[in-house]
């Protein structure tokens, strides 16, 4: 149990992945200037990261260990991440509306992301186990959510202030993400 | 009868300079009859009254010249005999204009009989006809928003009152109409209050009186003494604003209102001195309400005075019945300087709730040039309802009018406590009041599409 | 090697099928039209038709429910495809309108009252006292129209809001934003037109402006009843033609203007 949560709080604050390994900064800035887009992005990024780790941890282990193709790793992962989203997507759509509504327009951008990408990398890398695999990338997508909500939050703030004219718009936005992510680094050495 | 210092203290406020010293000690002088008259069909809140009179009519004093037209409205009343002269658009103190009547006044014509039958033996009377000579006599809350008191005195069944605020705080720097009317007129305020409770049916009398007013609560405890009650006078802590309603009745009984709420959802009606005053007279007198205190005063009028003057009154007869003003006049505010309104010209009439006309000087009145906000959070500090001006100015600056009516700007009373203490000299107050302005605008087109 | 090929083919040909299934039995139906008239459309979502944005008008013209001309921003080129697309005969697009602004009493031509330091907003300023404008009509230059605008049409010059003609998408939002009411549509083909909103008498008029209708009634019987009184504020009806060419020289109150 310790070392769940240990992993959890690992995932989520020490090694967040956007503010500590810089991966899926795409959607971290491209969709951070409403609360309520930034919101459901983190919902399908979270859905995306979990399920994806879920099958790629299956054709990792099923597939690609026995007949020892790990080189094809990368090519795979894509594949099938790409394939299962697109599935999912479709799913949605035609049987739970509401949830395709909230998350429908975020799913395809993240298809490919290096964030979900990075997830299934990272549990093969670490030899994890399918229940830790997919405890990890949920808690990832966690740590997404959260560095999504809290930059969404400054965004919004940043919004309505009057910076010099050369700092505005995306300039300042960068400069608040670095901030951002020197402010994490303070969780350093919380876990191990 | 007991004085005693408030149990309670709301948080946040502000302590200006009080400035009260240049009106305190003056009596209270009739002002000699203006020639002309302005009378403003809206002098309170909700619908303006409707005129009943026509030009060249002759009227006499006290005679209702407009009816209110709808639930929250009120009369109007002559407050001296003449002619119409003209019914036309006229500038209100509060920056609108309205439909005003304008009357030529004919200082010979005798006093007359009292427009209404005086009911000296109000205390066998019924409540129900106490209110309805309240609604008669076209009395508004005084103290500055002008709700109309006959809508205030009635609360619906399942909102039982217990307690009546008599509100003698006069918090807002320089003005002293109400303080003179207390210490002058103490028996009719009583007497006035009383009346009000006999209304209301309500248990208690609390009387709210800043410290630095004791003068005033020693008058009133006087005169209190010949009609034991249970009543109380609380010696309010001297803090803007403890004038405000929801303020002070915190500081009196510990209730807070809900957010959105009225006093009456805590069992309480908070009323003047001065509209308790106004309702003696139109119950004991049977006279309506068409005059009313109010301070002159400021730096740059020549002998500041507190007149009893006719609702009509120019500000420009005001002025000059007070020695002029100054060449280096600069600024006009009706009403205290906190909440009251920038008037453009003294060309305007006094209201129903004109407490206070202060006539500044340009040394008194430094142009500043506001910046962005540092949020350095003593808005917050001094907001007494616990609001954040910092974020609803923000976001009312960024017409994120959403965001603020989920921070609640609608709450905001507009006191101005925080644009006081702002180091940035933010105009807070003003950001708020276009929001709310924005919100009402939209609430009241959705319900107008809900309607059709 | 072939292991790899098969290994990875495997996956592929597996995605496929499911992809492939999935399009086949679960997709929704969507009629692809409103793609493509939402395409067609500006997509500025300025709400100028009545509906909720480009995507809420496509929907309703490919159901029927509205002509496709009620976009003033759409050019006849695209409204000819739209009418090809629905499969109809071509519509005959609405006249375009564009905004302007009844009132030229800038700095120097209109008084002021006193001296405003709010915030720039014109509702704010018009709430102060009436507004710093001493005629109750009159542009008060605070830019709320400006910043209504969608489409950066509005300057303030001298303070006073124009409309730029060629810019404007005729949404209507300058109009519904303005406190005082005095930005009204006028059709595009017209130029000549009454630069006063005032209904004071023209006495009141000539006192606080020098560019302001002072209700005389030259022009009414100069433009043989293309303009109107209402009141004592000259009126143009945009139905009628309007082709004199004398009438801004001749008006004593200097507020016909040929733009």
């Amino acid at each position: 149990m310790t070392s769940y949560i240990l992993l959890v709080l690992g995932a989520v604050l020490v090694n967040n992945f956007v503010l500590n390994r810089f991966l899926g900064i795409c959607p971290f800035l491209g969709v951070s200037k409403k609360l309520e887009t930034s919101l459901g992005m983190s919902g399908a990024v979270i859905f995306v990261m979990t399920c994806a780790a879920a099958v790629t941890w299956c054709v990792d282990h099923y597939l690609l260990k026995p007949y020892g193709l790990d080189y094809l790793q990368t090519i795979a992962f894509i594949l099938v991440i790409a394939a299962f989203v697109q599935l999912v997507e479709m799913l949605l759509k035609r049987y739970v509306p509401p949830l395709y509504s909230a998350l429908g327009i975020y799913l395809p951008l993240i298809t490919t992301n290096c964030a979900v990408l990075g997830v299934a990398v990272m549990n093969v890398q670490n030899k994890s186990g399918f229940v830790e695999s997919t405890v990890f990338a949920c808690a990832a997508g966690c740590g997404f959510a959260l560095a999504l909500t809290i930059f969404t939050g400054l965004r919004e703030k940043i919004e309505r202030a009057d910076p010099p004219r050369a700092f505005r718009g995306v300039a300042i936005a960068l400069v608040t993400a670095g901030l951002l992510s020197l402010a994490f680094m303070g969780f350093n050495g919380l876990v191990k | 009868m007991k004085v005693s210092p408030a149990p309670f203290l709301f948080r946040g406020g502000i302590h200006p300079p009080d400035s009260k010293t240049a009106t305190a000690a003056l009596p209270l002088k009739d002002l000699p009859l203006p020639a002309r008259l302005e009378v403003s069909t809206s002098q309170h809140l909700g619908a303006p009254a409707a005129p009943c009179v026509a030009v060249g009519d002759r009227v006499t004093a006290g005679q209702l010249i407009a009816k209110a037209s709808g639930f929250i409205s009120a009369n109007v009343h002559a407050p001296a005999a003449g002619t119409i002269a003209a019914i036309r658009e006229a500038p209100t103190p509060t920056g609108r204009t309205a439909t005003a009547i304008i009357i030529e006044t004919d200082a010979d014509a005798p006093a007359g009989e009292p427009p209404y039958k005086p009911i000296p033996d109000w205390r066998e009377q019924a409540p129900r006809s106490l209110l309805d000579r309240v609604a008669e006599a076209g009395i508004v809350g005084m103290g500055g928003a002008g709700f109309p008191t006959h809508v205030k005195l009635s609360p619906p069944g399942d909102k039982p009152i217990d307690t009546l605020i008599l509100n003698g705080a006069e918090c807002e720097p320089f003005l002293n109409s109400d303080n003179r009317l207390l210490i002058e007129r103490a028996e009719q305020v009583w007497e006035g209050c009383q009346i009000i409770r006999r209304i209301l049916g309500a248990g208690t009398i609390r009387v709210a009186i800043e410290d630095n007013k004791r003068e005033a609560a020693k008058a009133l405890a006087a005169a209190m003494e010949s009609a034991p009650d249970d009543a109380h006078i609380h010696l309010l802590k001297t803090l803007y604003p403890q004038g405000s309603e929801k303020q002070q009745i915190y500081s009196v009984t510990g209730r807070t209102v809900p957010m959105g709420g009225l006093p009456m959802d805590v069992g309480c009606v908070v009323e003047n001195v001065a509209t308790a005053y106004a309702v003696w007279d139109a119950v004991v007198n049977g006279r309506p309400l068409t005059a009313r205190a109010i301070t002159v005063t400021g730096d740059a009028v020549n002998t500041p005075t507190n007149w009893f003057a006719p609702v009509g009154t120019s500000f420009a007869d005001l002025v000059a019945a007070s020695g002029g003003a100054r060449d280096n006049l600069a600024k006009l505010i009706a009403g205290g300087p906190m909440m009251g309104f920038a008037l453009p010209s003294l060309e305007v009439a006094m209201s129903k709730t004109s407490s206070g006309l202060l006539l500044f000087p340009r040394e008194c009145v430094r142009p500043y040039r506001s910046m962005a906000c540092i949020n350095c959070g003593r808005c917050v500090e001094a907001c007494p309802l616990g609001l954040m001006p910092n974020e609803l100015s923000q976001a009312a600056e960024a017409d994120d009018i959403d965001e603020a009516e989920n921070r609640h700007v609608m709450d905001c009373f507009e006191c101005g406590a925080c644009a006081y203490v702002c180091p940035a000299r933010r105009p807070l107050v003003q950001h708020m009041r276009r929001a709310k302005a924005v919100i009402t605008q939209r609430r009241r087109a959705a319900a107008q599409q809900k309607k059709t | 090697m072939i292991t790899s090929i098969l290994v990875v083919s495997g996956i592929g040909l597996v995605c496929g099928v499911a992809l492939a299934l999935g399009a086949r039995y679960l997709s929704v139906e969507e009629n692809p039209l409103i793609g493509t008239v939402t395409e067609l459309l500006l997509g500025a979502n300025c709400g100028a038709c009545g509906y909720a944005g480009c995507g809420g008008y496509a929907q309703a013209i490919v159901a029927g429910e509205a002509p496709p001309n009620r976009c003033p921003s759409c050019t006849p080129e695209a409204l000819a495809q739209i009418s090809a697309a629905l499969g109809i005969a071509p519509i005959e697009a609405a006249a375009r309108e564009v905004a302007l602004v009844l009132c030229r009493g800038d700095d120097e031509q209109a008084q002021k009252r006193f001296v405003y330091d709010g915030i720039t907003a014109c509702a704010a300023a018009a709430a102060v006292g009436g507004g710093d404008k001493a005629c109750r009509y009159g542009c008060l230059g605070y830019g709320t129209c400006l910043r209504a605008c969608p489409a950066g049409a509005i300057e303030m010059v001298n303070g006073v809001a124009r409309v730029h003609p060629e810019l404007c998408i005729s949404c209507r939002k300058c109009v519904a934003a303005c406190p005082r009411g005095i930005i009204r549509m006028v059709p595009a083909a017209s130029h000549t037109h009454i630069f006063c909103s005032s209904r004071d008498p023209g006495a009141t008029v000539r006192k606080v402006c020098k560019v302001g209708c002072i209700g005389c009634r030259i022009c009414t019987r100069l433009a043989e009843g293309a303009i109107t009184m209402d009141g004592t504020l000259a009126v143009v009806d945009y139905k009628q033609p309007l082709d004199n060419e004398e009438l801004p020289a001749k008006c004593p109150g200097k507020c016909i203007l040929k733009v």
